[in-house]
């Protein structure tokens, strides 16, 4: 049976679609041919004229074609005032067809920060929140008690943008009916437990406190650079990016860009302190023994470490 | 009148026309989603638009990335290592060829299999090659389009959406080995280029300098037939693209010229030259002449243009019927202006695209012509980029705190000319704005009610069928239109 599946885009870069390109092993194409995945709708690719989305879009919504999987990539526009004529669609705010879709999908997918969170699209003023939750908040557009046709919350997939490892896992839990056990924020833990942190190159360095003053030099970016690798929940280190690196290999500091909160008010490139200790420090770590260990840990450097002989 | 809503597009659109019979009389392109980035940087760190402005656009990420980073280099008065200009750009020429393939293969080809054309000779071959998702062509175009974009990752960290340009150079360290992969990634690339797209050697392609070379090459093998270069020109000729979506005949953009701005070592002195151009007539490229206007774009008015150093963006929320578009209407000297790789090859003087139009004037198919082999002038650019950095050299030079003061990044992104202002104050980014590519092609109408480029560019097309205005199609986005980056940072004042 074919699964069939729309995707709209509400407030957002398009970024998501882009990334979901780069996937490989599966790729797009395997995994849609693998599934049965019907797509009747992506606006980048269809191809279908506008009367014949129109006459889709109604037949989706009394029913009359069955939508297993709704993908919604960018942040729900409500603005101004709750009109949503910020983001409009033939004339009337979108808002209306994303509840009228949702309302009528098997599974919900928020696809990216934006559409789980609000991301940057919610940073703006146009009242722009994420499909479940607005940053920490549990309700966004949708609600708190919203579960869809299959007596699911919307399953957000964060990532400014989504990983597409992430993304065609996902997907393919979806089409098979297989349940994903999902963390606080209604992210499949299987993707979002572990941190961006995990696995990178510079974790040598991180470990015995050897870190970068200013870009360039071999190092971890986290006591100065503001790298939020330590408290970012994402694969990145795992599955890589484009199958080859990510930011914080190549020294480019995480920004933490899976988190609720993202875009977060502190400057990047830049690790907020007192008397020269990160305030944020890795996720859940007691704050003494931390600090104690990480002293330790520098006296205990290697002198390979000291002096950057080890490359990352 | 009619609404249209346009899919294929990077955002929202909405064309509202007026129609006298089949043709179009006149026309109101209608950016219909603002995400209101006004808030987001202003009072923020300076380096804050490094993250944030990528984010503008998830297609051209690296282009907004990079006029970010230039704008602070300019601020801080920094020379950029030679090793960091290369770096920069070889990731800029990585998006642009990934965008162009995209756009060509994904976005504009599979127009030919709209149901219109159903009886036409193409109509079987194209649906084998561009269904979305199935066609053979798309198949191999999303493969090689992850390919090239490897580069970016790999000097860069990964694509969409890295900040490794900083100013004074940038923040990662490409090893030897990271090149000897680029230089892989680069050659591969070219041979499916040469062979799947062009169906000749870029060599051979350089020799096309006029229509009639263009004929001439078409009917010279089947190759050049073949391919999916010459299946567009056999489509786009069939369906009459070479004569539809002139518009005014202005053009603007930075060129490449910012290739090599401060090297000692010269990679190759100059790829592209800025300019404008209006009525066949070119003129020295002044960002001081460019100001947008808003008298017909939903944001409270004032008089005329401002220069975007004096920019604001106050949405209006009183319905006046007047205003039509979330779009602003940036102007050149008060003249609309296309950017996008046509206006880059006749600035620069490109021979063939100069004949196309001086016969034909700028059309669809002249559009989308020089996008399509727009890969074949800058891989070879790549490859020499990928054999002069030098790994040992630095790629960055530090410039410690931002100072105050007012500066610009201007660049060519894959859609043409966009320029970051930013004003920083008491260390604090106290102005942003940006100027898109389609925030110049769709803009709506300027204080002096002149239409934009695309507006212009539909006038007196023939719609055969509203339900499926497939001619519009051709033509929008033969502009290549990305309404998600037809937006504004700026202050509220
Ligand atoms: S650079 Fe960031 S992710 Fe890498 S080890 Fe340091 S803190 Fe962790």
């Amino acid at each position: 049976m074919a699964v069939n599946l729309y995707w709209m885009h509400c407030g957002g870069c398009g970024g998501d679609s882009m990334s979901m390109l780069n996937a490989e092993s599966p790729n797009i194409i395997e995994t849609i041919h693998e599934l049965d995945i019907n797509v009747l709708w992506h606006p980048s690719f269809s191809f279908a004229p506008p009367a014949d989305h129109r006459r889709l879009l109604d037949a989706l919504i009394s029913r009359e074609v069955g939508l297993d999987i709704l993908c919604i990539e960018g942040a729900v526009i409500r603005g101004p005032e709750n009109t949503g004529m910020f983001g409009i669609f033939e004339g009337k705010p979108k808002k209306n067809l994303v509840a009228q879709l949702a309302d009528r999908a098997g599974i919900v997918i928020a696809i990216g920060t934006c559409a789980s969170f609000g991301g940057v699209t919610g940073a703006g003023a146009t009242d722009a929140v994420g499909l479940q939750f607005s940053k920490k908040d549990i309700g966004g557009f949708l609600g708190k008690n919203f579960r869809s046709g299959k007596g699911l919350p919307v399953i957000n997939l964060p990532g400014c943008p989504v990983h597409p490892t992430v993304l065609m896992g996902m997907l393919t839990a979806a089409a098979r009916g297989v349940s994903m056990d999902l963390n606080t924020y209604n992210a499949p833990l299987e993707y979002y437990s572990m941190l961006v942190h995990q696995g990178c190159t510079r974790n040598e360095y991180h470990e015995y406190r050897i870190e970068e003053t200013d870009f360039g030099q071999k190092g971890c970016l986290f006591f100065h650079l503001g790298c939020q690798g330590p408290l970012a929940h994402a694969p990145c280190n795992k599955f890589l990016w484009n199958n080859r690196n990510c930011k914080t290999r190549s020294g480019v500091p995480c920004n933490g860009c899976t988190e609720p909160d993202f875009p977060r008010d502190d400057p990047y490139f830049y690790t907020p302190n007192i008397v020269g200790l990160p305030i944020h420090l890795p996720d859940g770590v007691n704050r003494p023994h931390y600090l104690a260990y990480k002293s330790m840990a520098a006296a205990a450097a290697p002198d390979r470490l000291k002096h950057r002989k080890t490359e990352v | 009148m009619i609404n249209i809503p346009l899919n294929r597009v990077e955002g929202d659109l909405e064309l509202h026309l007026e129609l006298d019979g089949d043709r179009i009389a006149n026309s109101w392109s209608s950016g219909i989603m603002f995400r209101g980035f006004e808030n987001i940087l202003r009072g923020r760190a300076p380096r804050d638009g490094l993250v944030l402005t990528p984010r503008v656009c998830g297609i051209c990420g690296t282009a907004h990335l990079l006029a970010a980073a230039k704008a602070l280099d300019m601020l801080c008065g920094v020379i950029v290592p030679d090793n960091a200009v290369m770096t920069r750009n070889l990731t800029l020429l990585a998006e642009h060829i990934q965008s162009d393939i995209r756009h060509g293969i994904l976005m504009f080809m599979n127009d030919f299999i709209n149901p219109l054309y159903q009886d036409q000779p193409f109509y079987s071959e194209a649906r084998l090659r561009y269904e979305p998702f199935r066609g053979t062509s798309v198949i191999k175009a999303i493969r090689e389009t992850k390919k090239i974009l490897e580069i970016i990752a790999i000097v860069g960290g990964q694509w969409p959406n890295t900040s490794f340009m900083v100013p004074g150079g940038i923040a990662t360290t490409p090893t030897f080995n990271d090149m000897v992969g680029c230089d892989y990634i680069e050659r591969s690339f070219t041979g499916w280029y040469e062979r799947e797209i062009l169906g000749c050697s870029l060599e051979r392609w350089a020799e096309v300098t006029s229509l009639a070379d263009l004929d001439t090459w078409l009917e010279e093998k089947p190759d050049h037939t073949q391919g999916d270069l010459g299946f567009f020109i056999r489509c786009a000729r069939m369906t009459g693209l070479d004569r539809i979506g002139g518009g005014h005949g202005n053009f603007i953009s930075t060129g490449l010229k910012d290739l090599q701005p401060y090297s000692t070592r010269a990679v190759e002195p100059l790829l592209m030259s800025s300019g404008f151009i209006a009525k066949g007539e070119k003129f020295e490229f002044d960002q001081a002449l460019i100001a947008e206007h808003v008298a017909f774009s939903r944001f409270e008015g004032y008089g005329s243009g401002l220069h975007p150093f004096e920019g604001i963006t106050i949405p209006a929320f009183d319905p006046n019927p007047d205003k039509y578009s979330w779009a602003k209407a940036p102007r050149y000297n008060d003249h609309p202006a296309e950017t996008g790789p046509l206006a880059e090859a006749l600035i620069d003087g490109d021979p063939l695209f100069a004949d196309l139009v001086r016969q034909q004037g700028p059309t669809a198919f002249s559009r989308e012509l020089a996008r399509f082999t727009r890969p074949a002038k800058l891989l070879p650019l790549m490859k020499k980029i990928i054999r002069t950095i030098d790994p040992k050299a630095p790629y960055y030079r530090p410039v410690g705190d931002i100072p105050d003061g007012r500066a610009y990044g201007l660049i060519e992104a894959c859609r043409g000319t966009l320029g970051h202002w930013l004003e920083v104050q008491d260390g604090a980014i106290a102005r942003y704005q940006i100027i898109t590519p389609t925030a110049w092609n769709g803009s709506p109408r300027d204080a002096n009610a002149i239409r934009g480029p695309w507006e212009e560019a539909i006038i007196g097309t023939s719609v055969k069928d509203p339900d499926n205005p497939v001619e519009l199609g051709h033509i929008i986005r033969s502009f290549d239109a990305c309404l998600v980056c037809a937006v504004h940072f700026c202050t509220r004042k």
